[in-house]
């Protein structure tokens, strides 16, 4: 899966560059994930290209949150498409992982 | 029991075959002891046979215990902090651990030490010093009679949900039906089943058997294939054009098994229904069964339904008579054990006929599955616990009402393998089908929402009844009308249990667990069957006016 990152100070932003994340490629994503958070503690999912999240993508970002935690660190997120955060606020994730509109923002939280 | 039928006998070995598979493993001992010299005592003379977990306290083996739920456990009396006669009472009053065998090890052989602990729950004793030899024998002997009472468990369940429940059928319009069956420890023969009289007809039989454990159960089951044998003899005796009447079918059943009843001196009583939909005309035979709730929608009232029928296998009753009702679109009709009526709460008052009827009035309005769920959390809320002494049932039928007359006007299906990759091409064909549709009837966000189910259901479908097996298909038909959207799936997988899945926890310690609540939560009805073919179907329902 694509994944693009981007340094900016100790944070790490990662683009994901996939339109789905649902049961058909969580698999992927976390294997694929894995590399990232061996070198970045502080991450950033940039969700804009993600236009639908399914239970197993739910379930694969909190996988993700929970990683970082055991190392110390922490999972955000920003952009998030309407679709998706319709799934959100249904399974209550925003309560879990916390969510900006902007990079900006998101960056400035850290 | 024993002349009673030869075919339930070859049911019992089938399962008692599956039972075997299941337990392979070597049973876990936890031994509690705060000596060292002990532990290792015994852990020699158990190793070889079984997996040992130790534990030098009372609070940690109550931990080890509900953590990971030994097969038998070792208990030494005299510890500091937590003694043996606590830390047993603790694990009997905790539901995981409260069945697990406990052996209490003691260096006090008065009399009175023995009684206090039989007093609080424990099986057996063993004094020390001990012989290896003893401790063997009363460790096996309490394993061997665990595994017995499991099997009857096991097999009484599993007779319970192959041989006592029948599927309602799911093609008779303007029908539904809706079922809640809690099993006790001790499965006490509750049957019911459905039969197919025509596109606009159909039967119901609710029953229960007088007695408890397998013998009843297997007599449940004896009497549900006896009716299925009646009416395949009564439809070749009589005019095929003609369905035999209720009270002939329940007639036969009784002169058939009421040599057998007598034999067992037991009896069954029972109520069984036609619904025919050309008359709108319910007709029912009771015999003994508790009153049947007939909720009128038009009227907003209630009758209870009874006949006069003596319960099948009280001799002297040679004919039964049978007793005609109207209803009307929006009725309701429930049927149901006297183990939900007797439910006792920690008072010892029950539950009641007037409660259920009350708590039917004010939810006979909404679903049939929602008014099984408000139910079942009504007895809970009630009781204060999940767990019953009797088996409880209870089968809801409701007419639908006419939805305006319009027919489902738009169709269309496809067919997958059943592989993840293919959760997009069922997207895909979902929102091109509800684009079709007027815009004003399905927004944008609506879509999405259906999506969202729709993927859920697939892959659950995918991941569960097919085991992730990517050589298998999936049909989905889609319908809609101006009112609502139907989308069926089906499958020839494994049967779909929705009450053994634990609700999701929403703090972030659990990844998985979201898939049924999405569903729940994105369409207005969700129904799951199985016909008697092995086909799956899962059926979502998505109400196109009057918001969601």
């Amino acid at each position: 899966m694509e994944l693009d990152t981007e340094k900016i100070g100790d944070i790490t932003v990662v683009k994901v560059l996939t339109d789905v994340l649902d049961a058909s490629n969580t698999e992927e994503f976390k294997a694929d994930i894995a590399t990232i958070f061996e070198k970045s503690k502080k991450v950033l999912f940039e969700m804009n290209q993600v236009k639908f999240i399914d239970s197993s993508g739910c379930g694969v970002l909190l996988y993700c949150l929970r990683q970082l935690n055991s190392l110390g660190g922490t999972l955000k997120l920003y952009g998030l498409q309407e679709s998706v955060r319709t799934l959100f606020d249904l399974v209550r994730m925003h309560r879990i992982i916390e969510v900006f509109n902007t990079k900006e923002e998101a960056i400035k939280s850290f | 029991m024993k002349e009673s039928c030869f075919q339930s006998s070859i049911w019992f070995r089938l399962v008692r075959v599956k039972v075997r598979a299941v337990e392979e493993a070597k049973p876990l001992v936890l031994i509690v002891d705060d000596n060292p010299t002990n532990i290792d005592l015994l852990v020699n003379t158990l190793k070889n046979d079984y997996r040992l977990s130790v534990a030098k306290n009372g609070p940690k083996a109550l931990d080890y215990a509900e953590r990971y739920l030994p097969d038998l456990i070792l208990l030494d009396i005299m510890m500091p902090g937590m003694n043996g006669y606590e830390a047993c009472t603790r694990l009997k009053t905790t539901v995981q651990t409260k069945d697990i065998p406990v052996i209490f090890i003691t260096a006090m052989s008065e009399t009175e030490h023995k009684t206090r602990g039989f007093e609080v729950g424990a099986v057996d004793y063993i004094t020390k010093p001990f012989h290896a030899a003893e401790v063997k024998a009363r460790v096996r002997t309490h394993l061997s009679l665990k595994k017995a009472r499991n099997h009857e468990i096991y097999i009484a369940s599993k007779i319970q949900k192959t041989l006592l429940l029948g599927q309602p059928p799911r093609d008779i319009d303007r029908i539904k039906v809706a079922q809640l069956t809690i099993p006790s420890q001790q499965v006490d023969g509750d049957f019911y089943d459905f039969f197919k009289v025509s596109d606009k007809c159909f039967d119901l039989v609710v029953g229960d058997v007088m007695g408890k454990g397998i013998p009843a159960a297997l007599l449940g089951a004896a009497i549900k294939s006896h009716f299925l044998r009646v009416l395949n003899e009564l439809i070749r005796l009589t005019d095929k054009e003609k369905f035999p009447e209720p009270e002939k079918i329940v007639s036969s059943v009784h002169s058939g098994m009421i040599g057998h009843l007598n034999d067992l001196e037991t009896f069954v009583t029972l109520c069984y229904a036609r619904f025919d939909l050309v008359k709108y005309l319910l007709t029912y035979v009771d015999c003994g069964h508790m009153r049947t709730i007939h909720f009128q929608d038009s009227l907003n009232t209630f009758s209870l339904l009874q006949g006069d029928n003596m319960p099948i296998g009280f001799p002297g009753q040679g004919t039964f008579s049978q007793i005609s009702v109207p209803f009307g679109p929006g009725d309701l009709f429930v049927f149901y054990s006297d183990g939900l009526t007797e439910i006792k709460n920690r008072n010892g008052n029950l539950y009641g006929e007037k409660r259920l009827v009350d708590f039917v009035n004010r939810n006979a309005r909404i679903e049939p599955e929602k008014i099984i769920r408000n139910v079942w959390e009504d007895i809970i809320a009630f009781s204060k616990s999940d767990t019953f002494d009797d088996d409880i049932t209870c089968v809801i039928v409701k007419i639908e009402k006419e939805c305006s007359g319009r027919a489902l006007s738009y169709e269309s299906e496809l067919e997958i393998n059943s592989d993840l990759k293919e959760l997009k091409k069922v997207r895909t064909f979902v929102r091109e089908f509800c684009e079709n549709l007027s815009e004003s009837l399905i927004d944008n966000n609506r879509i999405n929402l259906i999506e969202l189910a729709v993927t859920e259901v697939t892959s659950n479908i995918i991941k569960h009844a097919y085991n992730k097996r990517s050589d298998n298909r999936i049909q989905i038909n889609a319908k809609a009308s101006n009112e609502k959207i139907v989308l069926l799936f089906y499958d020839w997988g494994k049967e779909f249990d929705s009450k053994s899945v634990p609700p999701p926890v929403f703090d972030g310690t659990q990844e998985g667990g979201f898939g049924l609540y999405i569903i729940a939560h994105t369409v207005n009805e969700v129904d799951y069957s199985r016909d008697d073919k092995g086909e799956n179907c899962t059926c979502l329902k998505f109400n196109l006016t009057g918001g969601y």
